[in-house]
């Protein structure tokens, strides 16, 4: 096949792609530069949309706070949800004959809206009428039986551990599949040796997940850095109570859509293009160390 | 070569094809002249609305033959978006249906709307209603206010009857009140702070008094006074006086959670806005509800009355793109006739904007009521929203701190002035 013909199947999708994601998001990195009077454009701003977000209330005490929680989010899915992601996946891995099964049942939340998981999270957590909080009375903990969504101390982990608990499923698959990819030859050339099983999993089986690690680890930064479903459903476009589960998005929102100011798609449009620089500078720098580290066990 | 040049014609054939499928895609039509009659579309956020408004519009349609109006409502979280495209391009309603004050300004400046001075008449109406429809840097006219929202105290009359409790008159009555039901294991005041929009209308209701009402709001607006004056302070104060007597944790409760403790019989009272009212009739349309102002508290400027706190909301405008605004026009007058007010008042439930229309549900009829005598705007609403950081969402959050304890009234007041105060100019 020639490249003219190659070509010609590309068409469609580029052309696809263009419209519908290219030339937005070139536009809205156009509006970025120029003053704005509702969705009427007026003379060009230079960077006057960008250090508003850094110099003009609410944005002084949002911004930094909203990037804290993305941060957070992103720290504690990490920590928590590709550690037992792992685990899960490592002790499925052994189980031949139910480990379909139980890959389908622990992918099952994601596929629920995480705006009907929210909801349903916020039910079972409300102080009035939540299950949770009457059970955990019920059986003499009602010291623990705590205002979840309605402490900042526990409404951003609650968010987090919900989402957690809906994603679960996808580090599981991930890690499976590339579990399925070690050659068996390897761990029993290792036992063969003499290494035990916690030696075989650090020095045999572990490095040779590192790639996977490392593209869980990329699609865990730009899942928690877009967080917005989950937050809003949980505490609403302000991050309530208190703006304790605020996210960039969040901000975003209530900047474009909410605030009503006449100047809105200007902000908000310096907001959206310094979090897509975030996400893509972030992802490009983490790729780029991984390629080397993967080049280096390759070789 | 002449494969060649065919294959590429057929590449840009298809990307063409992709290209004009793409531009044609997501597009509504306005209204257009079918045959002798013209078609007015108007847009609207209020979907649970539609039946009313089709009723409405047949009342116009038969005093206006050729006129048909095409009522179309979009859902209430995406009206925003669909309305500001709808605006920027040529596929807009020639009637939308738009935010109101502070809200409204994004639309006026991109030159979207038409003046309607001198065409619509709102000279006998209400002053804080009409600002509502204004554009801040002109002062002129550009929409019609459709409806009066008015913060209220709801009660359960069977509960207050039930436990020889009487509509408190003073504030020590209103605290006994409070007290009375706390004792029996009722929850006095249902209020969500989980949802931090809903507390500065909390704050109104129980504390309008208390910060003196539209005395305050005119000596705020004119620079004499500020959100750091010691009465608007203590009615801050008020809220955390009171939280003993709202659900616990009371942060963590969901205005929803609020609104079915006050349905389900598990708390005597709901501060809210009259808009609640139908909502809560049908999560208990058994329950009689009362409303009822809160008096001032202990301290009250002299003089400082109960008082129903008010703001005009869902305006409808003309579109300045529309290609029938003679026949928009004409459309939008009538909305600010009584004969139009009756029918909001009747069809769709509301309290109208227009003056002298009469009500048959003894509640909107009394909210009206303690409106045209004590009323006051709902002042962070009505003028402070004209910029960001806004009054309302200021006080959302700073009251949630209040009840956590991380800030006191003082912070929270100063905090509250000091954001609305890097875009406020006073009037003199």
């Amino acid at each position: 096949m020639n490249r003219r013909t190659g070509l010609l199947f590309v068409t469609p999708a580029l052309a696809l792609f263009g419209v519908f994601v290219l030339y937005p998001m070139v536009t809205a990195f156009s509006y970025a530069f120029y003053d704005w009077q509702g969705t009427a454009r007026g003379g060009f701003a230079g960077l006057e949309n960008f250090t508003a977000l850094f110099t003009r209330a609410p944005f002084t005490t949002d911004l930094p706070r909203a990037l804290l929680h993305n941060v957070l989010f992103f720290v504690g899915t990490m920590l928590v949800q590709n550690t037992i992601g792992l685990t899960v996946a490592f002790l499925l891995h052994r189980r031949v004959r139910t480990r379909r099964a139980l890959q389908t049942l622990y992918a099952m939340p994601y596929l629920v809206s995480p705006i009907v998981i929210g909801y349903l999270w916020t039910l079972l957590l409300s102080p009035t009428f939540g299950p949770v909080n009457t059970l955990l009375t019920k059986v003499g903990l009602e010291s623990w039986a705590l205002p979840w969504l309605g402490d900042p101390d526990t409404a951003l982990w609650v968010v987090i551990l919900v989402s957690v608990w809906q994603w679960i499923g996808f580090p599981v698959l991930l890690y499976g599949a590339a579990l399925g990819g070690v050659p068996e030859e390897l761990s029993e050339a290792a036992r063969v040796d003499g290494a035990s099983h916690a030696q075989t999993f650090r020095r045999v089986t572990f490095p040779l997940l590192v790639p996977a690690i490392g593209t869980v680890s990329v699609l865990t930064f730009i899942f928690a850095m877009e967080a917005f479903a989950l937050p809003y459903a949980f505490g609403g476009s302000t991050g309530n109570p208190a703006g304790s589960t605020d996210f960039i998005s969040l901000l975003f929102y209530r900047t474009a859509f909410d605030s009503g100011a006449t100047d809105a798609i200007g902000t908000s449009s310096a907001l959206a293009t310094l979090l897509f620089v975030l996400i893509f500078g972030g992802a490009y720098a983490a790729t780029a160390v991984l390629r080397r580290h993967e080049r280096r066990i390759t070789a | 070569m002449t494969t060649r040049t065919s294959r590429s014609r057929i590449a840009l054939a298809l990307g063409a094809g992709v290209l004009a499928l793409a531009a044609c895609a997501p597009s509504s039509s306005s209204g257009g002249d079918d045959g002798d009659g013209t078609t007015l579309t108007v847009w609207s956020w209020r979907v649970e609305d539609k039946a009313a408004y089709d009723k409405i519009f047949d009342v116009y349609e038969k005093s206006h033959p050729g006129v048909t109006v095409d009522f179309k409502p979009f859902k209430a979280t995406e009206y925003n978006k669909i309305l500001a495209t709808g605006l920027a391009g040529k596929d807009g309603p020639d009637v939308p249906q738009v935010r109101s004050y502070g809200q409204l300004q994004g639309t006026v400046a991109a030159g979207s709307l038409v003046p309607l001075d001198g065409k619509v008449d709102l000279s006998s109406w209400d002053e804080n209603v009409v600002a509502s429809a204004k554009g801040k840097e002109d002062g002129k006219i550009y929409s019609v206010p459709l409806a009066r929202q008015a913060t209220v105290l709801f009660y359960d009359k069977k509960m207050f009857s039930d436990n020889g409790v009487q509509v408190p008159t003073t504030w020590d009555q209103f605290i006994a009140a409070n007290e009375t039901f706390l004792k029996k294991g009722i929850t006095p005041l249902a209020v969500g702070a989980k949802d931090d929009w809903t507390l500065p209308i909390v704050h109104e209701v129980l504390a309008g008094a208390r910060f003196g009402g539209a005395d305050f709001q005119e000596a705020v607006t004119s620079g004499a006074k500020d959100f750091t004056d010691p009465d608007f302070v203590a009615s801050v104060e008020v809220l955390k006086q009171l939280e003993k007597y709202m659900p616990k944790s009371v942060t963590g409760v969901a205005v929803t959670d609020a609104m079915t403790l006050f349905t389900s019989g598990k708390a005597a009272m709901y501060p809210g806005g009259s808009y609640d009212l139908a909502t809560l009739q049908k999560g208990n349309p058994e329950m009689e509800i009362g409303v009822m102002q809160v008096p001032p508290a202990s301290g009250a400027p002299s003089g400082a009355t109960g008082t129903t706190a008010g703001w005009a909301d869902g305006n409808f405008a003309v579109n300045s793109k529309s290609p029938h605004q003679e026949e928009a026009t004409e459309l939008v007058t009538w909305m600010a006739t009584p004969e139009f007010g009756q029918l909001v008042a009747d069809e769709v439930k509301q309290i109208s904007a227009v003056p002298g229309v009469t009500y048959s549900d003894p509640v909107l009829k009394q909210v009206a009521d303690d409106y045209d005598k004590t009323g006051s705007p709902y002042l962070l609403l009505t003028d402070f929203r004209y910029g960001t950081p806004t009054g309302t969402d200021l006080l959302g959050k700073g009251a949630q701190e209040l009840f956590l304890g991380s800030k006191d009234a003082k912070t929270v007041s100063t905090e509250l002035n000091s954001g609305v105060m890097t875009w406020f100019e006073p009037t003199s």
